[in-house]
């Protein structure tokens, strides 16, 4: 690796790190201690923040597949499933952390909330999607297949949605915050999505490398045959 | 395109009557998971529409999912799946052919359990045949317009193959939500606002699934 | 369509199967009234090669191109292409004579049921064009799966061991079916795994070895000799 790359490499891994303390500091300090809840609000600078991650890296992994399909090209393979992945990640801890948050606030550690609901659902889909690819061996096929399912996932969004508001009939609307708290949540925001962006990179780093191993291989291989 | 279409539809239904393999199956597991699902449903008579939209229409993709499955691997065993894809037509009409004879075997699935949830569960049926009919059009074809989309996947993917089918399962979870909340709606006789909120929810998603099925179809069949 | 257009071209096709290379860069051309037969050991890559150049599977990189076009670029290209396989590609709940019209009537063969009638009269199963394909003998199944690769009269014609399971008169109707064709510009490609009568009909053959492809050394001459006759005794007696 040369000079230039790793100094790169540091400087990203150094904010990364430096962002992921500033969340820290936000959730537990700047923000105030919420007056109903008490400390266990602050769940919330977790919580929203993957969520949206999740749903990002789900449509981030969409496009991906679009590109693969339209260029078959690996490479978009490699960033959709690592979009993918770290997009799971995100919606499993947003599963977590809002049973926790549902346990803290309601007193059940499930309740059937929309969002949470449409968490599930989008949980499930991605899991499926993830559990098709490990079954399939060929990269171009894996690739293709999910492709298509990524793209119809992303289609399906917008309408579970919609569809778990209204099977409660309640919308919960984002409540008034305070300065302070909105500042923090923006601070998670960007320190979790600098966090993500760089696991995401990580992997589609390793698939990539995984990739070139397997071309290596499978040339020399072919010049044992000869 | 609109007469070949014509033409694998026929194809395919002249085969499913004189085979009779798929779709007697399919009813009858249909009627099962109906008997079955009823038997455990004690409860009071206003309790019931809730319950039964949506056992229905969970019967509805689980019976059909054995249907829509064969209607692409059936083509395979031959090799008549390559015949097929060799022929001079658009791959979105090979989809649009084969959708057509998926979502008629949904609603010959669903003209069969409709009324038999409804008399099991002693629910008034013939005063809302035609708001039932109604919902069963665009939930059908939303089903189908996954599970065909999904079979045609899993055909060239071995043993991956059941597995898409479950992939299938959440991606359809909107519209079985919607029907059954449509269903629940028109056994208790309410034809608000909500009602038409989901019936505008299941043509939507017909609607979006047809259109992704038709464009993606090239990719999901090849090879 | 151009007419100077090739009707087949295959350029650096290369085909990956699990990291393990079946085709490898294989550059084909075919032009009109040609014949090649491609030669080749069980699981050397000729099944693949044919599905590739027919659209069937996609190739990993490399172009196929059907006279200029590419082929997964416009379906009806695939009205000028006519392909048999080692499967019979017949529905078995449709009779013979519904399998064929099917096909017919998909490619838009103007008059379909007379085509029909008159290509299994050929084949010598007019009186058996109501049975099922599970009915009736495996050569007379692969008869009809060969009659049903060329009802639509393609201009390219890939056939994939197409005398295997032929008997005598089988293989005479394939053999003056395809001198005809020929004769009418349409270009034949078929493998064989090591039949002499398809080696006699080529103009070229090919053999594909280590995922390559190259052209065979032959002589013409004995090509077309005595192993002519061993194979039609009844020809050379007319």
């Amino acid at each position: 690796m040369s000079a230039r790359r790793s100094i790169s490499r540091v400087a990203a891994e150094s904010s990364v790190a430096v962002l992921l303390a500033a969340v820290v500091v936000a959730a537990a300090l700047l923000a105030p201690r919420e007056a109903t809840m008490g400390d266990a609000q602050r769940i919330v600078y977790l919580h929203v923040p993957v969520a949206w991650l999740a749903l990002l890296g789900f449509l981030a992994m969409a496009a991906g597949g679009a590109c693969y399909l339209a260029r078959r090209d690996l490479r978009f393979d490699h960033a959709a499933q690592a979009a993918g992945e770290v997009g799971w990640l995100g919606c499993t801890l947003t599963l977590v952390t809002g049973s926790l948050w549902a346990h803290e606030a309601w007193g059940a550690w499930w309740e059937w909330e929309p969002r949470l609901t449409s968490a599930l659902v989008l949980w499930v889909i991605s899991s499926g999607i993830l559990l098709v690819r490990s079954t399939i061996d060929d990269p171009h096929r894996k690739a293709r297949v999910a492709a298509v399912l990524a793209i119809l996932g992303a289609l399906d969004v917008p309408l579970v949605v919609l569809a778990t508001r209204w099977f409660r009939g309640m919308h919960p609307v984002a409540p008034e915050l305070d300065p302070s708290m909105r500042a923090a949540l923006w601070i998670s925001f960007l320190g979790l999505a600098a966090l993500f962006a760089w696991l995401g990179e990580c992997r589609r780093n390793q698939l990539r490398l995984g990739q070139h191993v397997a071309e290596l291989a499978r040339r020399s291989s072919a010049l044992v045959g000869m | 395109m609109f007469a070949d279409c014509c033409r694998i539809i026929h194809k395919d239904l002249v085969s499913e009557f004189r085979s009779r393999r798929a779709w007697p199956a399919m009813l009858l597991v249909g009627v099962v998971a109906a008997l079955v699902f009823s038997l455990q449903m004690d409860l009071l008579p206003h309790e019931k529409p809730r319950l039964v939209g949506g056992l229905l229409w969970v019967s509805v993709f689980l019976a059909g999912a054995a249907v829509i499955e064969r209607s692409v691997a059936g083509e395979r065993d031959d090799g008549c799946w390559d015949g097929l894809r060799m022929m001079p037509i658009a791959p979105g009409a090979l989809y649009v052919a084969k959708l057509a004879v998926n979502f008629l075997a949904l609603l010959a699935l669903g003209c069969l359990l409709l009324p038999l949830y409804f008399l099991l569960s002693d629910l008034p049926l013939l005063s809302h045949v035609r708001a039932l009919a109604s919902v069963a059009l665009p939930a059908c074809l939303g089903l189908a317009a996954v599970g065909t989309l999904a079979a045609a996947l899993s055909a060239g993917n071995g043993r991956s193959g059941s597995l898409l089918l479950l992939v299938a399962m959440p991606l359809v979870f909107p519209v079985i939500l919607a029907a059954a909340e449509c269903t629940r709606l028109a056994a208790e006789d309410r034809f608000d606002d909500a009602w038409w909120r989901w019936m505008q929810l299941l043509w939507a998603f017909a609607i979006v699934f047809v259109t992704a099925g038709t464009l993606l179809f090239d990719y999901a069949i090849e090879e | 369509m151009k007419e100077h257009d090739l009707p087949l071209r295959a350029i650096g096709l290369t085909k990956h199967f699990g990291g393990q290379a079946v085709l490898d860069r294989i550059d084909f051309d075919l032009s009109a009234g040609e014949c090649v037969a491609w030669r080749g050991d069980n699981g050397s890559g000729k099944t693949t090669l044919l599905r590739c150049l027919a659209g069937l599977t996609r190739p990993t990189s490399g172009e196929v191109e059907w006279f200029g076009r590419r082929i997964d670029g416009d379906p009806a290209v695939r009205r000028f292409l006519g392909m048999s396989a080692h499967e019979s590609r017949l529905y078995p709940q449709l009779t013979l004579r519904e399998n064929l019209l099917f096909a017919a009537r998909m490619y838009r063969v103007p008059q379909p049921a007379q085509r029909v009638d008159a290509l299994l009269a050929e084949v010598g199963l007019a009186a058996h064009s109501g049975r099922h394909p599970s009915q009736v003998s495996r050569g007379m199944g692969q008869r009809v799966t060969l009659a049903r690769a060329v009802i639509h009269h393609p201009r390219v014609l890939l056939l994939d061991e197409p005398f295997a399971g032929l008997d005598e008169e089988g293989a005479r109707w394939l053999w003056q079916t395809l001198t005809a064709m020929r004769a009418g510009g349409c270009a034949v490609c078929l493998t064989t795994h090591e039949q002499p009568a398809a080696c006699q009909i080529a103009d070229r053959v090919c053999e594909l070895r280590s995922a390559r492809l190259n052209e065979m050394e032959t002589d013409v001459a004995s090509r077309r000799g005595d192993v002519h006759v061993s194979v039609f005794p009844a020809r050379k007696a007319v």
